[in-house]
């Protein structure tokens, strides 16, 4: 008999153009379902479409447990969907476009946001568009985001959204952090 | 040629005041900026539209997902009335308002008939960049 699937939320957010929707389509085994609608604000020239309610994928992971990805809006506007998805998160990949620096302050906001919200789940950076020139590097990004990168815990990760391999390795150290804070409460209890 | 704000304006304000047990109206882009409304006191536009965008682009994607074909329009039924989007044109959602004493029959037809009213000045040429 199979045994039963263990099913862990994952919340993909980051600002606006961070890759969202395409991290979730690259490793999706279903077809991602999102919601994209024509960008008609001041995104409009970086790219046509914008997600307005959520993406989801999914993947398996293993012999028993399967990843539910949930993409959010990357505009505040939606910020009622940030809180209705990471309501439910076990885990929250943060991407944050690593080649528009005035998107930080975007990103270090949803960052805040998230860790109110859902304070038990496990988060990590990953930055994207690293391979452009203009890409600030990953040591950077921390500080700019306005945190101690000496104290904090948050692992972050250079990744290219479009590559499987990247996505699979943000994926497996997010279920990383959660099975040691999974077993560390664990013993605590 | 510039949109007609104000008509539209207009038109959803006499669609308020007009139209029985209609408490508001808002008209927005599909990706959730707002272009008009008239809401009641202390609802926020910018909010309104971004829900409401939200709440159409989901319902077509079930209905599509779940094989329902073309969606006529999105009904949240609340203890104190209607919330009901439905697309007007290609770049325009529309959101009515109403409380919970409303004929669904009568606001289906009123809602139809103010989606035919406002798309002549709701289709936005692609050239035209507000």
């Amino acid at each position: 008999m199979k045994a039963p699937e263990q099913i862990m939320r994952v919340v993909v957010t980051g600002p606006v153009g961070a890759g969202k929707t395409t991290f979730i389509k690259t490793i999706s085994e279903i077809e991602s379902i999102d919601t994209d609608r024509r960008a008609t604000d001041e995104m409009a020239h970086l790219k046509p479409t914008t997600t307005v309610a959520m993406d989801f994928g999914r993947v398996t992971f293993g012999p028993n447990m399967a990843l539910h990805l949930y993409g959010t809006p990357g505009q505040e506007r939606f910020n009622f969907m940030w809180d209705i998805l990471l309501r439910q998160a076990h885990g929250i990949v943060l991407l944050a476009p690593a080649h528009r620096p005035k998107d930080f302050f975007a990103a270090s906001r949803l960052l805040r946001y998230a860790r109110q919200r859902a304070p038990e789940a496990p988060l990590l950076i990953a930055a994207t568009h690293s391979d452009l020139p203009q890409a600030w590097p990953i040591a950077d990004i921390l500080p700019a985001f306005g945190i101690d990168a000496s104290e904090s815990q948050i692992p972050t990760l250079s990744i290219n959204a479009t590559a499987e391999r990247d996505v699979a390795r943000t994926l497996i150290a997010l279920v990383e952090r959660y099975a040691e804070r999974s077993n560390a409460k664990r013993i605590a209890s | 040629m510039p949109i007609n704000y104000s008509a539209i304006q207009s038109a959803l304000q006499e669609f308020v005041t007009s139209v029985s047990n209609v408490q508001g109206a808002s008209i927005m882009s599909p990706d959730g900026l707002a272009i008009a409304s008239s809401l009641p006191a202390g609802m926020e536009e910018e909010r309104v539209a971004a829900m409401s965008a939200a709440m159409l682009a989901l319902g077509e994607r079930i209905g599509r997902e779940l094989s329902r074909g073309q969606i006529e329009r999105i009904l949240v039924e609340g203890e104190k009335g209607y919330a009901i989007v439905s697309s007007c044109t290609e770049d325009a959602v529309l959101i009515v308002l109403t409380d919970e004493k409303v004929k669904l029959g009568v606001i289906n037809l009123e809602v139809r008939q103010l989606i035919d009213r406002l798309r002549p000045s709701l289709t936005f040429a692609k050239t035209n960049v507000a």
